[in-house]
């Protein structure tokens, strides 16, 4: 296979990664919608009716953590994760370009290493059986083996960005190291917002 | 050992790397070198309790409820309400910039968000009226700024959480400095106009029956702040409960302006979840760093030897403020909050300082980072929003509100009640 068909190979699967992450990304706003219709749920009832439903911070905890780690993939794709860019900016494009790599290694090592330590977390409960120590009594495998893929999805999506920024590292193609993991500048970021904010004010008639 | 662990983490930041992963990068590195018990085989317990910890579970909500009633469509008739009432004041319209903000503020928990919506509204009058044009972009750029700190605020749940205080507390104390804030960026703005009449544009005139019918643009913003901030002190919810029965209004309040669609929710979700997961990989790393460094007694000796340079309590408060200018000018707010209070405040609180009045002088030194180059998001936000000019006249504008934080900080500082007698006052 050649050079270029095979960054083109890894061209796909990481389009196919990121349309997976999208995906997750709205399970977990999916879950945290349930959890305000939980949450609200249980105030009222306590209120007014003077029952609690029980669980709802339980289980809005759970949903809270499923849905962050699951999100974590669509994060890194969209460069979202926040740099300190002082030195960065000032650097020639061929040092910053090692500097993005070098920042996702240090993001792949950490988060590698998370997600090895959590694999006993939810390892443990499943062969213990525990549950929690709670009204509800959850088998708490369930929500920390849901918890656990999303971080190793999100492990699969370094890697797979970490292989394709090697190679563009060997090749010289800073463009793509940038395209991939390069420094979104807080001007970049404020523009995204504030597009967004006037889009907002001026309403979804486009 | 503090040398070692902080040229460590001036390089790791200094290199640009993701500051969640920086962090935790620094706690592993930190478990070989001065720890005898392998403290890294902790990490996957401490993410889980860290990750389902109930009060943590507002930052999702709070983030959402604002990314909602972004969308409702209530800014532009809440900023005209505004300016009916307030620009009769010289200056004009910038009152309006600002206590547009206020009343956004109150029911947002970010400032960027403030910022982005007033700014969008209000640029476009600059020309209009003929403003002096840098002192109006200074004044969306620093109304903005009051996101944070009059409740709800996010980076005041973070706070709490961070230092084992009262969230309710610390939202009960922000109040008066945030409305005093705002009076003070209004002086400034009145103060500026008169010594130059020229900046403060055409007079623009209302009559009460007009302000009397504007009020009812008002009500939206009030009805969700009555929601989630009085819910908390009816001692109906907790801060979760309450950002939860926010989202709750938010979406009651898109659907009556009709523009709850499923394209709206799922732009709201993704903006959610996307600052959701950022902020707490930023957390996660921390609380490892945290442990870290508590096991292996970095803490304790960074604090006893600042402890050791026999500063007043007066001194120390003004290097912690010139630390969090100085910091402020380089770092992302919310990331420089999670790094540097778990060591600030054992510091300040050891010297007497009380922890609620604390967290709010640091949410106005975070305010302050927001509009001081060479970093300043809010300076970025009003910039990207008025399309080609320099970002100059942004940052000369902001400027005089610099001021007026900086006169907030030191009145903080000599009334200490200003913060702590609404909390104080409610506990009776």
């Amino acid at each position: 296979m050649s050079a270029s068909s095979s960054t083109a190979v890894l061209g796909r699967l990481l389009r196919s990664a990121e349309t997976l992450s999208h995906v997750a990304v709205w399970f977990g706003g999916a879950l945290t919608l349930a959890s305000v219709f939980l949450i609200g749920f249980d105030v009222i009832a306590r209120k007014f009716f003077g029952f609690t439903t029980g669980g709802a911070d339980e289980l809005s905890g759970y949903a809270f953590a499923i849905s962050t780690t699951w999100a974590l993939a669509f994060v890194v794709l969209q460069r979202g994760n926040v740099r300190v860019d002082v030195l960065y900016q000032h650097l020639p494009v061929r040092l910053a370009a090692l500097l993005d790599w070098i920042s996702l290694v240090a993001l792949a090592v950490f988060m590698v290493i998370l997600t090895y330590y959590a694999s006993f977390v939810a390892q443990t409960s499943w062969v213990q059986n525990s549950a929690a120590n709670t009204p509800l009594g959850t088998p708490l495998w369930v929500p920390q083996g849901l918890w656990l893929i999303g971080l190793v999805w999100m492990c699969l999506v370094l890697t797979l960005m970490l292989i394709r920024a090697s190679v563009a590292l060997v090749t010289g193609d800073l463009a793509a190291i940038k395209a991939l993991c390069g420094v979104r500048s807080s001007e970049e970021e404020a523009l995204d917002e504030a597009i967004a904010g006037e889009r907002l004010v001026r309403g979804d008639v486009a | 050992m503090i040398a070692t662990a902080m040229v460590l983490l001036l390089v790791l930041i200094g290199l640009s790397i993701p500051v969640g992963a920086a962090l935790g990068v620094l706690g592993l590195l930190l478990d070989p070198l001065f720890s005898m018990l392998p403290l890294t085989r902790a990490i996957g317990e401490l993410a889980w309790s860290s990750n389902t910890e109930f009060l943590l579970v507002a930052i999702p909500l709070f983030i959402m409820l604002g990314e909602i009633l972004l969308r409702a469509g209530i800014a532009e008739s809440m900023y005209g309400a505004m300016s009916l009432w307030l620009s009769w004041l010289p200056g004009g319209l910038m009152h309006a910039n600002i206590g547009a903000s206020t009343l956004f503020a109150a029911t947002s928990g970010s400032s960027v968000a403030t910022a982005a919506t007033v700014g969008t509204v209000a640029i476009p009058q600059i020309k209009r009226y003929g403003y002096n044009e840098p002192l109006f972009l200074g004044s969306i750029a620093a109304g903005g700024t009051l996101g944070i700190l009059i409740p709800p605020s996010i980076n005041l749940v973070i706070y709490g959480v961070l230092t084992n205080s009262s969230v309710p507390q610390l939202y009960l104390a922000g109040f008066i400095p945030g409305f005093a804030l705002a009076a003070l960026f209004m002086l400034t703005v009145i103060v500026a106009c008169l010594v130059k009449p020229e900046w403060g544009g055409q007079r623009i005139s209302a009559s009460w029956s007009e302000r009397f019918s504007s009020l009812k643009h008002l009500l939206p913003p009030l009805f969700i702040f009555v929601m989630v901030v009085g819910s908390i002190y009816a001692g109906l919810a907790t801060p979760t409960e309450a950002a939860a029965l926010g989202v709750l209004g938010a979406l009651a309040l898109a659907a009556g302006f009709r523009r709850l669609t499923l394209r709206m929710l799922r732009e709201a979700v993704e903006g959610t979840m996307r600052a959701t997961a950022m902020i707490m990989l930023i957390v996660i790393a921390a609380g490892f760093l945290n442990f870290v460094m508590a096991a292996t007694g970095l803490t304790e000796s960074l604090t006893s030897s600042i402890g050791g340079l026999g500063l007043s309590p007066g001194w120390m408060l003004v290097v912690v403020v010139v630390f969090y200018v100085i910091l402020g000018c380089f770092m992302e707010t919310l990331s420089m909050m999670i790094v540097t209070i778990p060591i600030v405040t054992p510091i300040m609180t050891g010297l007497g300082y009380d922890a609620i009045w604390l967290g709010i002088v640091i949410v106005v030194l975070v305010e302050t980072a927001l509009i001081t180059p060479p970093v300043g998001m809010n300076l970025f936000v009003v910039q990207s929003l008025r399309k080609g000019g320099s970002l100059n006249a942004v940052i000369v504008g902001s400027l005089p509100f610099v001021f007026a934080l900086f006169l907030m900080v030191l009145l903080l500082a000599l009334f200490p009640d200003l913060a702590l007698w609404l909390p104080r006052v409610m506990a009776e």
